[in-house]
């Protein structure tokens, strides 16, 4: 079916006529979606319809031909106009209009990154990435699957800042837990570049303990960087995962000296036992523990963690010395300069950690105990920590002596008043949000029947142990009808149970 | 490209707005594809970044210029070596290179601003990390001669022992007026008796 000039005609008259209020606009979509075949079998004669259509009045029909437009190949003289007219749509559409089709907004906002990247000039896209993400998001909380390439977009032409905006939301609803993992990872690392450790930690962290069937590279990639900013940013790592780490995770990201042990072992019993053994099972069993064991110890998280250790000692020639050892498996993984921002941040925890000792200590001697060259450098760190306000010290040139002081903060101010009330405002809502989730999740019947069949018995055994203060409406098996429990569920048993039989369900 | 804003706000000598302007200008000129990194102030820019103390975008900023206006526009790298030395935090050497170039008249305003600036956080910095300190470490720190560094510091109370060349400081008591918020204070209260009973 040839698209005529007559059913272009009626197309745009279409387009036109039914882009008034929200009525009109359900109509125009659903009509475009039977033309959407149509569309992109003629998609090469469709650019001059949008000359004829106002994008910002509209939108809807604009971007379905638009996206019929640039969904074939783009040739390279093509994709300069491809971008800027992807640009120019999405700084004047309307956000409403084009709500009604995300599907085809995000493929080509995601056209737009791929094109920017042929293109070496990743800065073009961040702008319109933007402002696609404020236009396609339902409420700050949303998180879309925009999001991960903005910022990578963001990591790629430098424009951290501009990533950090988008960072500070916090994140409620996420419509597919992949792009979680990337925008976590990401995020870590635009917030490791502006230097804001805390929040690169808690971000890493979401990607490491985040439920997953298999463990995933990027998980893996994340904890490299985590051991690393935990230690600049807290002095120390702990190997123990929190209870709602996912068991792939858990059991992938460990200590692998253990395995490397098993490992050799295996290996060494093979080529012993093997001409002797013909059992052909025994054979590709030993064969798959090896793989198996061989693939964690290929994961390259040994070098890191052995980091940790050499850390612990507070020895920085000794760190300097792993580093450089290791150097060309840190530079691999392009971890280099975060490595180097661990054995500097080694003077500040040693020079931290005399402040819990002494009270009044000589230039001289923190240059000796830290492993620095001179008073005067000691002097200039300990200058450096009181700037950044990691120390509380006054220094004596007259006597060449530094005394350690106490945090000044009395908690009395007016500051602390707000801060104090902001954070319990917080708390209240997160804990308003908890519940409502419990909520819904208490009443969802795929839930309550993993559950019961997990348990066992009746539903009075049920309710015993998952007491729950709503009201169960579903039927058990005997048909019984259950009312209101009386015990409230801790948070750590539901994210622990819940979430990850949730995501174990369909959800990948 | 439209630098009115940059213009406004230099003649208006709200320097901290200068790398704010600059950011939106530059994202304005890359989605519409135009080719501007030949024409683009990067001095003013990298200026601007150091004025408000963000050096993390200034160095980011360094990184994006390409080589060829590193090479042409000396004003650029003169800039960003204050930037540079700024990152590494030696802080006398950042007088120096001020002093050491000349300015373009676009940028003498806003370097004149974040020369003074400087000065007066290097002071506030030694007041709050010395007790005692020798004239010759306070004139490298605030960039003046130890003579005109020691009539600075006695102005604002500070103590010269001639003997062994030491300053004593004074300092400051800070007084910050609090403004009670008797709502906060409501509210407060509130929280506590809920969670006691």
């Amino acid at each position: 079916m040839n698209l005529n000039m007559n059913s272009v005609e009626s197309l745009v008259a279409q387009i036109q006529g039914l882009s008034g209020n929200i009525g009109e606009l359900t109509q125009l979509r659903n009509y475009l979606m039977q033309c959407d075949d149509l569309l992109r079998t003629e998609s090469t004669r469709l650019a001059p319809l949008l000359t004829e259509l106002d994008p910002s009045v509209h939108s809807l029909g604009y971007l379905y031909i638009l996206e019929a437009c640039t969904c074939g190949t783009i040739l390279k003289e093509e994709a300069n106009e491809l971008v800027l007219s992807v640009a120019r749509f999405i700084n004047v559409c309307a956000a409403d209009q084009i709500r009604l089709a995300p599907e085809k907004f995000i493929s080509i906002c995601k056209r737009l990154k791929e094109q920017v990247v042929l293109l070496e000039d990743p800065m073009r896209g961040v702008a319109p990435l933007l402002t696609s993400i404020r236009k396609l998001q339902s409420s700050t909380e949303q998180l879309t699957t925009l999001h991960p390439d903005f910022l990578l977009l963001c990591l790629m032409s430098k424009c951290y800042k501009t990533g950090l905006s988008v960072l500070e939301d916090d994140v409620f609803e996420v419509d597919q837990p992949r792009d979680l993992f990337l925008y976590c990872y990401y995020g870590g690392m635009i917030c490791i570049g502006q230097k804001k450790f805390r929040k690169a930690l808690e971000l890493l962290h979401n990607v490491v303990t985040a439920p997953m069937p298999i463990i995933s590279a990027i998980a893996v990639e994340a904890y490299k960087k985590y051991i690393l900013v935990s230690l600049i940013h807290l002095g120390q790592f702990a190997t123990s995962f929190p209870k709602y780490t996912s068991s792939a995770a858990q059991r992938n990201l460990k200590n692998f000296s253990q395995s490397r042990i098993i490992h050799d072992l295996l290996h060494l019993a093979k080529i012993s036992y093997a001409p002797a053994c013909p059992d052909r099972l025994l054979h590709i069993c030993m064969d798959l523990a090896l793989s198996t064991f061989s693939k964690q110890w290929d994961s390259g998280i040994f070098p890191y963690l052995e980091l940790v250790n050499s850390y612990s000692t507070g020895k920085v020639s000794e760190v300097e010395n792993y580093v450089q050892m290791n150097k060309d498996k840190f530079e691999s993984d392009n971890n280099l300069g975060l490595v180097k921002q661990v054995v500097s941040s080694m003077y500040k925890r040693n020079i931290q950690r005399l402040t819990q000792t002494y009270l009044t200590l000589s230039l001289q001697d923190i240059a000796n105990t830290v492993q620095l060259n001179s008073a005067k450098e000691a002097e200039m760190h300990v200058l450096q920590m009181i700037q950044e306000g990691d120390i509380y010290a006054t220094i004596n040139q007259k006597d060449g002596m530094v005394r350690f002081l106490e945090d000044p903060e009395q908690y009395k101010t007016c500051e602390m008043i707000e801060h104090l009330d902001f954070s319990i405002q917080r708390i209240m809502m997160l804990s308003k949000k908890v519940t409502t989730m419990n909520e819904v999740m208490s009443c969802d019947p795929s839930y309550l029947g993993k559950v019961h069949i997990q348990l066992g018995g009746n539903g009075r055994d049920l309710i015993m142990t998952i007491s729950t203060p709503f009201l169960l409406n579903s039927t058990y098996e005997g048909g019984e009808k259950e009312q209101s429990m009386a015990l409230p569920m801790t948070c750590e048993f539901l994210f622990s149970r819940k979430f990850s039989f949730y995501y174990g369900r369909g959800w990948y | 490209m439209d630098f009115s804003a940059l213009n406004e706000a230099l003649a208006f000598k709200s320097y901290d707005k200068v790398a704010g302007i600059c950011d939106t200008l530059m994202f304005l000129a890359a989605s519409e594809g135009v080719s501007y990194q030949q024409d683009w102030p990067y001095a003013i820019h990298l200026i601007g970044h150091i004025y408000v103390n963000d050096i993390n975008s200034a160095r980011f900023l360094w990184k994006k210029i390409p080589l060829a206006v590193k090479e042409s526009q000396p004003e650029v790298s003169a800039a960003w070596k204050i930037g540079q030395r700024l990152w590494i935090k030696d802080y006398a050497s950042v007088h120096e290179a001020i002093r050491e170039f000349i300015w373009s008249p676009q940028c003498q305003g806003i370097m004149a601003a974040f020369s003074e600036m400087y000065t007066k956080r290097m002071f506030e910095l030694l007041q709050s990390a010395y007790s005692t300190i020798s004239i010759q470490d306070t004139a490298l720190f605030l960039g003046m001669s130890e003579e005109d560094a020691t009539n600075y510091v006695l102005q604002h109370g500070w103590t010269v022992d001639p003997a062994s060349r030491m300053l004593t400081v004074k300092k400051q008591a800070v007084v910050t007026k609090q403004k009670l918020d008797h709502s906060k204070l409501q509210r407060l209260t509130e929280y506590v008796f809920h969670l006691e009973h």
